[in-house]
Order: structure tokens, then sequence, then C-alpha cells
């Protein structure tokens, strides 16, 4: 198996066999980072596919420094930030007051029963701010600061966001785990 | 609380971590087109770089081969009818190895080949054949000698003495040190030129922060031109130097900027400046009333007029393009060493030197149906650049006078393209010098 450096090599010299290599290798779990970005499927196809044009036609600048993965990473998260600044005046923030409460409120922090799937699921049920800003700081690691810049809010509001969307993702997955402790105990 | 926080982002880090989920089949069908699509100007560069070295080397060898191994043609063939034959009173192979005095006689064919009372190793047959046929044969043999001077000659079957053409045939070399016998001929040191170049500019990758990386991916050199006329001087066999005047025109492609016509009306403001545009190049700012801009992927259009304040489509302008297209034009100044490698019918060149480039225009336009849209100015730019170029350049002999340039030529800015803060892009280009060239 050809192992990463002469694969972009390949890429970088116009090889369409590399291109494709490279793209199998990585598009699965790229692909989990644009649906964790998106709301919907189609969405983080588009986010998958611009990613994708932009990591082959930045392979020239990568220098072989840390991770090729996480290198591609930043991109395809990048591109996701794009997409939500273009779009971001279309969506609506839901009022947390909305989300139905659940059965039961367990204060336990079991959470056995989840898998990366409903993880995922519930992440992608988030709305868009709090889905972005909970990305950007509980995933990727960035400080509030660098959020109100990457995506034009204030500190104050990427807090604020970010306390939402761990509220709402608490009860989720309460809900989630809860439901699951019902029907194994049921 | 804290912990419950904690536990909650640590929960989804590391749920999501290595999670894996096969993408829809068409989506590399879709990603495929446009990166063979970008890559295509590239591609065909080098392609043209690489097509012409290939052929000029496979040209250069052609004619090499040729000089080696076609039967040479008597180059002093006009001068047979005026030569007088020559009595030899030996006959026999002795006679093949005495020497043979050839009085005034090369003098009166060539004006400088031989001096006088040289002695010349002369080929001899038995037989007298008034048109011998020149063969390779005893070639290395047979070599007229006199100071300084060894000039191989072909042997030939038949007699040779008769005719002192054929022991001076087309084997006859000038070694390079006999050069200092040419009588002193006045050597064209000038020549002035004029051609023109496609030229690809490209740009380094950015290590800077989000802002001007966003900018600088969103933005595209397209391919530029330069064309002019110039002089140079030969210093010596050598080198030489030259310079000229160039005029460059250098493009580039600000993608994902939306364009309407008709603002006008609705431009409730004086000045003209309605939207400014961050590039990598400077800043863009509109001097059309009429044209509004919206960034669709950021925020590197600055305006009063945001989304919140004004709809184009809702208004109903018209959309004019996505793309915004700048334009520089330089007036170039250069500076250039010029090696000289090989020195033949083709000769090869090594290219070096500085060129000082002087903007002398710039504007941004958008494309609507093929015409052109005018949109502003770019603010910002250097009005001086400094360029360092190193090229190979083969030059085609037609004639004395004439000769054909083609120079495939890199090209590296030394002070960046604009003044924009955190965003120092020191472009470099290749191009394909292409020209004609009359010494004098």
């Amino acid at each position: 198996m050809p192992d990463i450096i002469n694969i972009i090599k390949g890429c970088l010299a116009g090889s369409r066999r590399d291109q494709e290599l490279l793209y199998r290798r990585h598009a699965a779990k790229l692909y989990a980072v644009c649906l964790q970005y998106s709301g919907n499927d189609d969405e983080a196809r588009d986010i998958l596919q611009e990613g994708f044009i932009k990591i082959f036609e930045n392979l020239i600048h990568y220098k072989n420094e840390g991770s090729f993965e996480g290198w591609m990473r930043r991109i395809v998260v990048n591109t996701a930030l794009e997409k939500y600044r273009s779009k971001h005046n279309l969506y609506r923030v839901d009022d947390i007051d909305a989300i139905p409460e659940p059965d039961a409120s367990p204060e336990t922090d079991d959470y056995s029963g989840l898998e990366a799937g409903d993880l995922l699921m519930i992440i992608r049920d988030l709305p868009p701010k709090y889905r972005m800003v909970f990305n950007l700081y509980a995933i990727e690691g960035y400080s509030h600061k660098e959020i109100s810049q990457m995506i034009n809010i204030s500190e104050g509001t990427s807090k604020s966001n970010l306390s939402r969307a761990r509220i709402i993702l608490q009860k989720k997955v309460s809900l989630y785990t809860g439901v699951n402790k019902k029907v194994i105990s049921g | 609380m804290v912990n419950k926080e904690a536990n909650i982002d640590l929960l989804f880090r590391n749920g999501l971590r290595d999670l894996e989920v096969l993408p829809p089949a068409e989506a590399w069908d879709n990603i495929l087109p446009v990166i063979r699509r970008r890559q295509r100007p590239v591609i065909l560069l080098r392609s043209a770089a690489v097509a012409a070295i290939l052929l000029s080397i496979s040209f250069l060898a052609y004619k090499w081969s040729r000089e080696f191994s076609i039967t040479p043609v008597n180059p002093f063939s006009a001068y047979e009818n005026a030569v007088q034959p020559v009595d030899n009173p030996l006959q026999g192979r002795a006679a093949r190895q005495l020497p043979f005095v050839v009085n005034n006689l090369t003098e009166q064919r060539t004006g400088y080949i031989l001096a006088e009372n040289r002695t010349v190793p002369v080929a001899a047959s038995e037989e007298n054949i008034p048109q011998p046929s020149v063969t390779y044969a005893d070639v290395p043999e047979n070599t007229i000698s006199s100071d300084n001077i060894g000039i191989p000659v072909l042997a030939s079957s038949a007699t040779g003495l008769r005719y002192k053409t054929t022991v001076m045939d087309a084997g006859f070399r000038m070694p390079a040190e006999t050069y200092y016998d040419i009588p002193a001929e006045k050597q064209k040191r000038w020549s002035v030129y004029a051609g023109a170049s496609p030229d690809y500019y490209m740009r380094p990758g950015l290590n800077n922060t989000e802002v001007p990386d966003q900018i600088y991916q969103s933005e595209q050199s397209r391919i530029s031109y330069s064309g002019g006329i110039g002089f140079a001087y030969k210093i010596n066999r050598k080198l030489s130097i030259q310079s000229g005047i160039y005029y460059a025109s250098v493009g580039n492609e600000v993608a994902g900027i939306n364009s309407f016509a008709g603002f006008r009306p609705f431009d409730q403001t004086k000045g003209d400046h309605n939207f400014v545009v961050v590039t990598a190049s400077g800043r863009i700012y509109t001097d059309n009333s009429d044209v509004f801009l919206r960034d669709i992927s950021g925020d590197r259009v600055l305006t009063r007029y945001t989304n919140d304040v004004f709809d184009p489509v809702k208004s109903d302008l018209s959309y004019l393009s996505n793309s915004l297209y700048q334009n520089f034009s330089y007036l170039e100044m250069p500076f250039i060493l010029r090696y000289k490698l090989i020195d033949k019918s083709i000769d090869f060149n090594l290219i070096g030197g500085l060129a000082y480039n002087f903007l002398v225009s710039n504007n941004v336009h958008t494309v609507i149906d093929g015409s052109r849209y005018n949109v502003g100015k770019t603010e910002g730019l250097n009005p001086i650049l400094v360029s360092s170029s190193m090229g190979m350049g083969i030059e085609y002999n037609i004639s004395d006078k004439f000769s054909l340039n083609l120079e495939p030529t890199f090209r590296y800015y030394l002070n960046p393209f604009g003044d924009m803060p955190g965003v120092k892009i020191h472009p470099y280009s290749f191009g394909v010098f292409s020209g004609l060239s009359f010494k004098f």
C-alpha cells in the first residue's frame, strides 16, 4: 500500500489514480466531520466536495509538518465555516423552551448506551449557531476569542451559545439514555 | 456543573473521534472534473515548456547529426573552374605521403584559410579521374598541417592531384584556437528584438491567520501576457547584456463576490466608494455607483449596505457575475545578462537578471455576457515591483542578421504586489518568451 507521501506526490503530479486513492482513504472520516457540522445530508455532501477540491488545490502547500489527516480536517472545517457564514442569516435559532423535556432527568452520567451514530444524530439536531460553537469549542478546541472572529460574533455570544448547546445536548443525551434504560429495564 | 459540562464535551469529542460514514457515491464524480479542470492551465504550460525543450533538443541533435553524417559537399566547388590543374610528377603510394605546396592557391579561394607557402599533404591516386569521388577513407592519416593549423583531409580513391580541391573538402574544420588568423571582421555587437510571452502567475501558500488565508484561497491568477521591444549588446563571444521596454498585463480573479447592476437609484450617498473588497493584492474601491457587491462566503466586502439593510434581489437589481477581475498593467524594464552555452546555428543561452516593473494602470471589472462591466480600482498596490528572472534561451539563427528566440523563463517578484497588512505575497511566474531579433 503506497504511503501518504507518495500519494501526495502522485496527486501533485496530476495522477488521477492517486487522487482517487487519497479520496477513498479519507472520505469516510471527513464525511463524518461534514455531517457533524451540517444539518442535512446535501449540505454535508457539498462541504465534502468543496473541502476535497480545496485539499487537492492546496496539497502543494502542505509542508509535511504534523498530521496530514489533521490538515485535511482543518480544511473541511474551514469549508463548513464558510458555508455557515454564507447562510447563517437564513437560520432561525430555536428557542430552548421549545425543546421537549425528557421524561426523566437522570442525574447520572452513564452514557454507556450511546453510540457514535447516536451522538452524531444528537449534535446534528442542534440549531446551527449552537452546533457550530459547540463543534469549534468542544471538538476542535478553539477558544471563544477565536470562535468570535471565525463566525463574527462576540465572545459573550460564543459563551452563551456554547452554554445553551450543552444544555440541549445534556437534555437530549439524558433523553436517549433514559429511553434506553427504560427499554432495557422494561 | 463544570464537571458535567466537561463530561458532555468529552462524550462528544471521544465518541465522534473515530466515526466514519461512507459518503454518497456521486461525491467523487463531482470532485474529479473540478480538480482536473483547475489543473489544466498548469499542465498545459508544463507540457508546452517540455515540448519546447524537447523540440529544440531534437532539432539541435538533427542538425548536428547532419553535419557529421551526410556526404560532404566540396565547399570550394565554386572555385573549381578557376583552379588550375597541377601536374603530379609522382605516382603510386609514395606520392600520397609527399607534401604538396599550395602557393597562393588557397588564398585565392578563401582569402584567409591558409597562409602562403604552407605545406599540405595531399592524397593521390594512380588513376586520373577529373571528378574524383570523395570518401572518408584514410581520413585520420591525412591532415593538412601548417603553422598552428591542422586540417583533416579526405582521401580520394581516384587521382587527386589534378584537382587540389578534393583534398580540402567538407571534412575541413578550423580549430577554435586558430581564430586569431581570421582577419578582423566587423562583429555584429548590437541587436534589437521584439517578442511576446504568455505568463502564468502562481502564488506561494500563506501561513497566516484565518482571514488572509480565506482571502487567498478565493483568488486565482489568470493567464497573463507580456510583450515589447529591446536591444542587446554583445560584450564578448559568450556574454551579452540586454534591456528594453515591455508591457505586461497581469490578471487576478476574485471568486465568490456577487455583483449586481442597477444600484444607482438606491444609492443615497454622495461618494462612489460604496463598497470596499479586501483582496490579497489590496483593497478594491468601487468607482461605479451603479454596481452592488456582496460576498457570498465571507466578510470581504465592507459596506454600509449590508444584507439586513439592502437586498439586491428584492430590489430587482440585475445579477452580473460571481467573480471580480483585477487587471494590473506594468511597464517593465529588464536588465538581463545572457551567457551563451552553445554557439551553433542554434544557440543555447543561460539568462538571468532583474526587471523593474512600473504600475501604469489598474482596474477591476466583472463580466456580463462576455462584456466588461467596470467596477473600480485596487488601492494599495506597490507602484514599482522588482522581479528577478532566470531562464534558458534557444536562439535559432535564420541568417547572419536574423534569429528566432524561444526563452522559457521563471520569474520571482522580490517585493509583494500590495501592502495588505498580514499578507505579503511574492508571486512567481513562468512564461515562454518568443520573438525575433535583428543583429547589426
